[in-house]
């Protein structure tokens, strides 16, 4: 094997590490914890990850790959067929629309962007639910789930980050 | 032009997400099916990533169990004189009922276990309550087939493919189960509402429930078999609100067993002889020619 092809063998990884690694992140989230605080304020572990390589490799989460993403999260969390990508598609596209705003900047300011961000989703989340069940769902949830991700955010960023310069 | 075929495309899945939630609401065969084939396909995967977890948890268990050896032994020792003290009223009463029972033909439905499975994912959501299993259609599950453990109902099939299936849990907010309180047999409905108390409806205005009433399945609707616990009414709100217990703790599933129930078939009430001599016989009102 010559350096060359070595070198694309290394790119081809990396090409697919986001989606790998979002992967990781889905079923992280439906393990069955058993952990009965856990099940009402799981992190939105998903849009950790989708934000945190939208910034930091946006070339590599195309939105295809994001709307596959969702369904496999559709799929294992049970939830409407769609709503996950729908949800992670708006996320990809907010981060895109800033261009290279959002790049290259410090990690207090892409934590108080992702904040905000969070704090939107959650809102948005709980409308479309509370819309396909055709019934006002129970907001408090969202709540401690927002502040569960946002507490979150630099520890799943951290492992992201180190597998990022692993490979 | 890159810019431009990037917001093209996000706006076809965006609208190609939209489509699929609209058509996910009529229960589309085609989605259904896919979900089947996609969980199936992630239940190696899951199973990889939860290796840590299940050690950790396998490990505390152990030492947990190791640690309340003694005093579990007292207990189970006391529950053992009780419950041979209570065996012997136990089975008059059995062989009381099975009088009775012949003597009115009562036909019972046949309960059959279909498999033991274990819980491979869970929600973990506060809007959807809802866990795959690690058996399907090679193990002969069903949709619509019930879920229980030793402490009681915990939910029914609702998705099921080759190797693993979805079940929905009794306090999702889409579950309805027809379920009885235990001393009157007054038939309610059992509405989930992602709490873990989910709610009685239609109870009958003449009737009052109290705290601490034991609710169970009335059999109605043929997917769960009468008689399994299903909780304690735990509290009754100013408004009527009425919130039940439930005896399987949904936080601490592991393994479940899928049952399925069939109805015994009705007794005749009338041979066809007679039921055509009733049908020849004139309605009142009727001219014979």
């Amino acid at each position: 094997m010559n350096i060359s092809s070595q070198q694309e063998k290394s790119l081809g990884f990396k090409a697919v590490l986001p989606f790998l690694t979002l992967v990781v992140l889905i079923v992280l989230m439906v393990l069955p914890y058993n952990i009965s605080i856990l099940s009402d304020t799981m992190p939105y572990l998903t849009l950790i990850g989708v934000y945190y390589w939208c910034v930091f490799k946006p070339d590599l989460l195309p939105v295809a790959a994001v709307f596959v993403l969702g369904l496999i999260q559709d799929v294992l969390l049970g939830s409407p067929f769609g709503l996950m990508p729908l949800m992670l598609i708006g996320v990809h596209q907010f981060v895109y629309m800033q261009g290279r705003q959002f790049l290259e900047r410090d990690f207090i300011f892409n934590w108080v962007i992702f904040i905000m961000l969070v704090v939107g989703y959650g809102v948005v989340y709980w409308a479309i639910t509370s819309l396909y069940y055709r019934e006002l769902l129970d907001y408090l949830s969202i709540i401690g789930q927002i502040l569960v991700t946002i507490a979150f955010y630099p520890i799943i960023t951290g492992i992201l980050g180190l597998v990022r310069r692993a490979f | 032009m890159k810019s431009f075929g990037q917001r093209f495309s996000a706006i076809f899945f965006i609208i190609l997400s939209l489509a699929l939630l609209i058509l996910g609401r009529n229960q589309n065969q085609f989605i259904e099916e896919s979900r089947g084939y996609i969980f199936d396909a992630f239940i190696p995967a899951i199973k990889v990533v939860d290796i840590p977890r299940d050690a950790t948890s396998g490990f505390s268990g152990w030492v947990n169990r190791i640690a309340t050896t003694f005093s579990d032994n007292e207990f189970l020792r006391e529950e053992n004189a009780q419950l041979k003290r209570d065996l012997t009223s136990s089975t008059e009463l059995v062989i009381d009922n099975l009088r009775l029972k012949n003597l009115l033909k009562i036909k019972d439905g046949t309960v059959s276990t279909i498999t033991a499975s274990r819980i491979v994912s869970d929600s973990n959501s506060p809007f959807f309550k809802s866990m795959l299993i690690n058996s399907g259609t090679i193990d002969g599950v069903r949709k619509g087939h019930a879920v229980v453990n030793e402490e009681g109902v915990i939910g029914r099939t609702i998705n099921v493919a080759t190797n693993s299936s979805r079940v929905l849990i009794l306090n999702d907010i889409n579950s309805r189960i027809p379920v009885k309180f235990a001393e009157t047999g007054v038939n309610v409905i059992l509405a989930g509402d992602n709490s873990l108390f989910p709610t009685i409806e239609f109870l009958p205005t003449e009737e009052i429930a109290n705290i601490g009433d034991q609710i169970l399945t009335s059999g109605m609707g043929g997917i769960f078999p009468p008689d399994l616990p299903v909780g304690i009414v735990s509290e009754i709100s100013e408004l009527g609100e009425i919130k039940v217990k439930t005896t399987v703790n949904l936080n601490r599933l592991n393994y479940v067993s899928v049952i399925e129930y069939e109805i015994a078939s009705f007794p005749v009430l009338l041979n066809p002889d007679n039921a055509e001599q009733e049908s020849a016989v004139p309605e009142e009102g009727q001219v014979q020619q």
